[in-house]
């Protein structure tokens, strides 16, 4: 490489490495610093918007800033839609999903695990089945399903499909097998039965990798668009992202600022929580990668 | 003594599937049931709310076979896969690459990559139909600006599917990145620096070293992107609705629209077979080609 290695008295060495690692640094923040802008911009335009005038969208002289901050727009978006109802319905749909998802995964984690019983090779292929036919693929003939059972345009509609969770299934499998035999050996000989091993034991050891799950399923679930947009059609059971949607639709398309009013409304709640919560955040995120 | 142990055994066993239960139910009834059916199904004449259904044998994949249309969907559908799982992924490679050195503010680095992650799809969809706008659009602004041409994005039938393929990189990439970060923080370190000194330049130690090493962590990504690639509906339902001219059409897309507009379930049945044999194949030919090659680096 250079000569540095070759000729440098030794105490002058470290210097010249921070240096060039330095610049090293430096030569990166270049790149990616108009990287994450233009990964920004996006978020950028959407929250300028929401500021603007209906006629500055338009108008080619106007610059890139709003001339005045306007927050009529705000107000305006809520009007039209009765976002309270949806936000209620998002929070229950999402809660409700969790809630069983934590159960089903648990119990069944523990028993993949944990527990020696015929059959447990071919039973655990079929619950990874369901993470190859998410309902995504296989809406049409769960739609019919729904329908059979008077289901459809129902709260519950939204949140049956997804109790059981095959990848939650399996990320806990993974954890549960990393927790050392012995615990749950001197848990038993303390008279616990699989239910207190499992309560006291295993679950308070396996804590980043439920949350990470939480995060994974209340992302998916507050944000998705296609399974309430197919099993819904009134108001008093909608959920926010659909309401954005109907706002798309309502003005013609073209209300951008309100559009956009609308968009940081329903994005923020999410955008709010992983700013607050980042680092927890994104450690407990790439926790699940490693699995 | 021997009793006592089958016994144990056998209630080792009852618990284990009292434990299964609850969720075994909910896949038999959301996941396996809709599968043999969805077979039944395309094998039958039958329309959404009517009780009497025909038998039709293969009717139905003959006609999918005939239908000029389909094949343009699965193409589009192919397209979309085969290029926009890949450059996410390569995307992500090199930001998570980027991000695995000592960059100061490395925090605001993750968030701006990880944020689109968190932004509904419909939301998504509607700000960059507003980015993409041909008047007055800014990424069309930002064209004229470096001296490029206008293009006309969503309303385009060349330039449509791209722009979606676009969008949906920026949505992809700071998940997979995230994910091949932590497997990034797991090679030994040591490696590169042995490498440095041996005079290996970056992109070489990139290409022989780090992806190697995170391999396992790579071909899981590659399965989560091929699986996460069915959210191209929301997009194509929200932007387009499958314009122009069926240039952003894609089987989940064309799925809805056979079955829920036009409820013939019977033909949307026989598409819906289709794509789990196109995303089930996709992940066979992943797992055989790439699969064999994972390297495990002192793997548990």
């Amino acid at each position: 490489m250079t000569a540095i290695s070759e000729a440098q008295p030794a105490a002058h060495a470290p210097r010249r490495r921070s240096v060039l690692a330095r610049l090293k640094g430096n030569w990166l923040q270049f790149i990616m610093l108009p990287v994450a802008l233009l990964w920004m911009s996006p978020l950028i335009w959407i929250v300028l918007t929401s500021l603007k005038t209906k006629a500055e969208v338009f108008d080619p002289e106007a610059g890139f800033l709003p001339q005045a901050l306007n927050f009529a727009n705000y107000p305006a978006t809520l009007a039209v839609a009765p976002f309270g109802t949806y936000l209620i319905n998002s929070i229950i749909v999402t809660g409700s999903i969790l809630a069983a998802q934590l159960v089903t995964i648990t119990l069944a984690a523990y028993a993949f695990a944990r527990l020696e019983f015929p059959l447990k090779r071919l039973l655990f292929s079929l619950f990874l089945l369901q993470v190859m036919f998410p309902i995504y693929a296989i809406f049409l003939t769960n739609f019919i399903t729904l329908r059979e059972f008077g289901l459809i345009n129902t709260l519950p509609a939204m949140i049956v499909p997804f109790v059981a969770s095959g990848y939650g299934t399996f990320m806990l499998r993974q954890s549960f097998r990393q927790v050392p035999q012995e615990l749950s050996d001197a848990a038993r000989l303390d008279g616990c039965g699989h239910f207190g091993i499992l309560w006291h034991v295993f679950l308070p050891l396996v804590q980043p990798t439920l949350i990470a799950f939480g995060i994974i399923s209340v992302v998916t679930h507050w944000n998705d668009y296609m399974w309430p947009l197919l099993v819904t059609n009134s108001d008093n059971v909608r959920t926010l992202p659909i309401g954005l949607g109907l706002l798309a639709k309502s003005d013609s398309g073209a209300d951008w600022t309100r559009l956009m009013a609308g968009t940081v409304i329903v994005v923020s709640p999410l955008l709010l929580a992983f700013v607050i919560f980042q680092r927890r955040f994104i450690d407990s995120f790439m926790h699940t990668g490693v699995k | 003594m021997s009793l006592n142990v089958a016994r144990a055994r056998r209630n080792e066993a009852l618990l284990a599937y009292a434990f299964l239960f609850p969720s075994l139910v909910f896949l038999a009834v959301f996941t396996y049931w809709p599968i043999l059916r969805s077979i039944w199904f395309s094998l039958h004449d039958v329309v959404l709310g009517d009780p009497e259904i025909f038998w039709l044998g293969a009717e139905n994949y003959l006609r999918l076979l005939d239908d000029g249309l389909f094949w343009k969907v699965f193409a589009n559908t192919a397209l979309y896969t085969l290029i926009t799982i890949p450059l996410a992924i390569l995307v992500a490679l090199l930001l998570a690459v980027a991000l695995d050195s000592k960059l100061r503010g490395i925090g605001l680095y993750r968030s701006a990559f990880f944020y689109p992650v968190m932004i509904p799809s419909v939301a998504a969809g509607m700000v960059w139909v507003f980015l993409y706008a041909p008047g007055y659009g800014p990424i069309n602004e930002a064209l004229t600006f470096l001296g490029l041409p206008r293009l006309d994005w969503l309303y385009s039938s060349k330039w449509a599917l791209p722009a979606i393929m676009l969008m949906s990189i920026w949505k992809y990439s700071g998940y997979f990145m995230l994910i091949l970060l932590a497997a990034l923080k797991l090679v030994p370190s040591d490696l590169y620096e042995a490498a440095r000194l041996d005079g290996v330049s970056a992109p070489q130690r990139l290409i022989h070293i780090t992806v190697p090493l995170i391999s396992p962590t790579l071909y899981f990504v590659i399965v989560i992107g091929l699986l996460h690639s069915y959210q191209i509906f929301d997009y194509v339902y929200v932007m387009t609705q499958g314009g122009p001219a069926d240039a952003t059409n894609v089987l989940t897309f064309y799925i809805y629209q056979n079955g829920f507009q036009y409820q013939d379930i019977g033909y949307a049945s026989t598409l819906a077979n289709t794509l789990l044999v196109f995303v089930l194949g996709l992940i066979g030919l992943v797992s055989v080609t790439l699969g064999r090659r994972v390297h495990y680096l002192g793997e548990r």
